[in-house]
């Protein structure tokens, strides 16, 4: 028990030095948060404020081509994860089983978007285990077919990765709302009362909980959105490469030596930022009524199985090419079996350790930082300081980085830990915000009242009360933190100045340099990781068990 | 010294709006003080104003300001914290804490100085005498409505208050239960000579008539 005993002392002072000491941390988490993203913004707004950046932009003949690549990728993965998520959680809700498909999202989320690249690549190359399924019974070929079936100009590949990877997000938002205990019986009840008006399901659901669920998804959205327009290691693996998207050659132009291309590079960035602010202003107003034209099927479940299968075959796929040898081309199993990658890995783990050490502490201090603020900071606050907190998922990850880095040469941060689990933690922020505020706010607070009435510090209720029921939550938070840190590519190269060797940046080298095997071993690492940390999560998040008594019948 | 507990709001409510007439009254020691009144008319946010948990269940919305004194013992409380004030509160609902079983919810307010073997020894002995004996390791929320009233009314006491706040404690209880807590509740408020004040909606809870203030008709 307590921590902290009874005070008997008479001290209204004593309690204004406490709530002074809450605003303080309050402060810290929040207003020194501020300043470094804004900081940050700032830096990356100076270079683009002199004209010839535009003027190097527009003239360079692969501009238009890329936005294009750009636009089209973005726009249609985006709308085919909201289309499909608005179908799977119909099906999940009028099926009443939004729990059970929704509680197992965490393998789907903690598999990075690099790894579920190297996945696809595995079977749609044309090398891969599609042609080999279908060869040569099928399409006749005895060889490999010259095409380029992953990096093919169109952005399918591309297009269907990010699809892959922003449905189970889509998903997880909306099971943070479903989650919430008050939001679920609400839903349910209005859901009821409009099936004894007559409607079908699919229409009560369309018109009852879609519209309020979509209106919760919308910022969720901008953010995936945000992600597929900006994505930079996804596109390396899968992209199409004559030209590439935008947000590639945008990298590309930061990297160079040259200072007059590392601006044009930062214009391609905010040139992406004004245009996803406009189409994000078009799906607002229009996507939340996407759901009402799918046919009525009552096939429950199909949907969400074919999901997980498709997350099955990409593991799998990972598996197999981290261990295959020999594997001539129709044939669908290799013909010899190696460990030589693995061992290659197990030979030097420096960047398996890089990549926990830096989730770890990363992780933390998100979790740190957003119970002091969520904690500490009053109702008024917190209400203007979300949309900051929030931005990092929103704004393109390009501008961060280099904001980032410019304030981490400032603080001679670059390349070293300290600016490297600051970067990852304010990449992580959003998502460990997400996950845990609602649950957060939505404690009993008057439990509050009972322990401090039983005369109890109101630390030794946070420790004994509060943090232990709301474990589960914070743990979940933590491994999103961890999971959000490993898949980090941009900040990691940037801010660690190429000193920081992560699973993510041997998986992106690898895939670039062709190594079937150790790139298929990378981004397997890549999902494993966060999925131990996902089970350990689970295990430490688990309800106190209690013994039984013995005299009870 | 003045024994007891001296309440006098001037004034109870939102920044705009006033929740309760101006409203003074006095429980001496060993008393119970009943409050009555409609729904809605401010009795649980007064028993908050007395907790001093007002900040707690006004947040957000629109934060309740209380303006009076209170005195306990001769002592002035109302800009204590409300863990400093040593007055308990027990709500209608009994909000054990789910992930603590029944002793370490009766144990959660004894002081840490009395030591381990005390604390355990005054937590068998609540189970004792709220007749739970063999219950020390249940999870609270499998005991019944009436053990679970027990419970909280216990931990209470266990705090060793010196004032007691009652918000409909007995309300969830059925008539032959209630009658039998309620005798044994006023007993140990009796026996611990402390003043309590019970918020209630049905007469027969009235402990004692001339302690009787109705809310309805105070203003």
């Amino acid at each position: 028990m307590g921590w902290f005993d009874r005070e008997r002392m008479d001290s209204p002072l004593r309690a204004m030095i406490e709530r002074k000491a809450s605003i303080a941390v309050a402060s810290v988490a929040g207003c020194l948060l501020a300043p470094a993203l804004l900081a940050a913004i700032w830096m990356a707004v100076k270079p683009v404020l002199q004209s010839s950046p535009w003027a190097d932009l527009w003239q360079d003949p692969r501009t238009f081509d890329a936005l294009t690549a750009t636009l089209w990728t973005s726009i249609a993965a985006s709308l085919l994860a909201w289309c499909s998520a608005a179908y799977l959680l119909r099906q999940a809700f009028i099926g009443g089983q939004s729990g059970r498909w929704l509680n197992r999202l965490p393998p789907l989320l903690a598999t990075p978007h690099a790894a579920m690249a190297i996945a696809v690549t595995l079977w749609i190359a044309p090398t891969g285990w599609l042609f080999r399924l279908s060869s040569p019974w099928l399409t006749g070929f005895d060889a490999p077919p010259p095409w380029a079936t992953t990096q093919d100009t169109w952005g399918i590949g591309l297009i269907l990765v990010l699809w892959l990877k922003e449905l189970p997000f889509l998903c997880w938002v909306a099971a943070t709302q479903l989650h919430r205990d008050d939001v679920r019986r609400r839903w349910h009840a209005e859901y009821a009362v409009a099936l004894t008006m007559g409607r079908s399901p699919q229409s009560a659901f369309a018109e009852v909980v879609w519209p309020q669920l979509a209106r919760l998804m919308r910022w969720p959205l901008v953010a995936v959105l945000a992600y597929n327009m900006t994505v930079v290691d996804v596109a390396l693996i899968i992209g199409p490469t004559a030209p590439p998207t935008l947000a590639v050659l945008a990298w590309e132009w930061l990297r160079d030596a040259d200072l007059a291309l590392n601006h044009q590079g930062v214009a391609a960035a905010w040139l992406l930022a004004a245009l996803l602010i406009a189409i994000s202003a078009v799906l607002w107003a229009t996507v939340t009524r996407v759901v009402t034209g799918f046919p009525n099927r009552q096939a429950i479940g199909l949907g969400w199985v074919t999901l997980f299968l498709v997350y099955a075959l990409a593991w799998l796929a990972l598996l197999v090419g981290s261990v295959s040898g020999l594997w001539p081309f129709p044939d669908v199993w290799p013909d010899h079996w190696q460990a030589n990658d693995w061992l290659r890995v197990t030979d030097n783990l420096d960047s398996v350790w890089t990549t926990v050490g830096l989730g770890t502490l990363s992780a933390t201090l998100t979790l740190l930082w957003l119970v002091a603020w969520l904690e500490c900071a009053p109702q008024n606050w917190q209400a203007v300081m979300r949309p900051i907190l929030l931005a990092p998922m929103v704004l393109p990850p390009l501008l961060w980085v280099f904001g980032l880095y410019q304030v981490a040469l400032w603080g001679h941060w670059e390349g070293a830990w300290p600016g490297m689990v600051v970067a990852h933690a304010v990449m992580a922020m959003p998502y460990a915000l997400l996950a845990l505020e609602s649950v957060y706010k939505a404690s009993d607070r008057r439990l509050q009242s009972v322990a401090l009435s039983l005369g109890r510090h109101p630390m030794t209720y946070l420790l004994v009360v509060k943090w232990p029921l709301l474990k589960r939550a914070l743990w979940s938070a933590w491994a999103i933190a961890f999971a959000v840190s490993v898949a980090q590519f941009l900040p990691t190269l940037y801010i660690g100045a190429g000193r920081f060797v992560t699973v993510t940046t041997e998986a992106v080298a690898q895939s670039a340099a062709g190594q079937r095997g150790l790139m298929s071993a990378y981004a397997l690492l890549q999902t494993v990781l966060p999925l131990l940390v996902f089970a350990i999560a689970v295990m430490m998040g688990r309800p106190r068990h209690f013994t039984k008594d013995q005299t009870w019948t | 010294m003045d024994l007891g507990l001296h309440v006098n709001v001037t004034r109870l409510g939102t920044e705009r709006d006033a929740l309760l007439a101006p409203l003074a009254f006095a429980v001496s020691p060993g008393a119970v003080c009943t409050l009555m009144g409609p729904s809605g008319v401010g009795k649980s946010s007064l028993l908050a104003a007395i907790a001093g948990t007002l900040s707690v269940v006004s947040e957000g919305l629109r934060p309740l300001v209380f303006e009076g004194t209170i005195t306990l013992n001769g002592r002035r409380v109302e800009a204590l914290p409300a863990y400093q004030r040593g007055i308990g509160l027990v709500t209608q609902e009994p909000l054990l804490f789910p992930h603590l079983t029944v002793a370490e919810n009766l144990a959660f307010g004894i002081a840490q100085s009395s030591g381990k073997a005390k604390r355990a020894a005054l937590v068998a002995q609540a189970l004792q005498a709220a007749d739970l004996q063999g219950y020390g390791d249940a999870d609270p929320s499998r005991l019944s409505g009436g053990q679970r009233a027990r419970v909280a009314l216990m931990r209470a006491l266990l705090a060793e208050p010196r004032a007691l706040l009652l918000d409909e404690p007995f309300s969830k209880l059925d008539e032959t239960l209630r009658q039998h807590i309620r005798d044994w509740f006023f007993a140990q408020v009796l026996s611990r000579q402390i003043p309590a004040v019970l918020v209630t909606h049905d007469p027969s809870d009235i402990a004692d008539r001339e302690h009787l203030i109705d809310l309805a008709h105070a203003g």
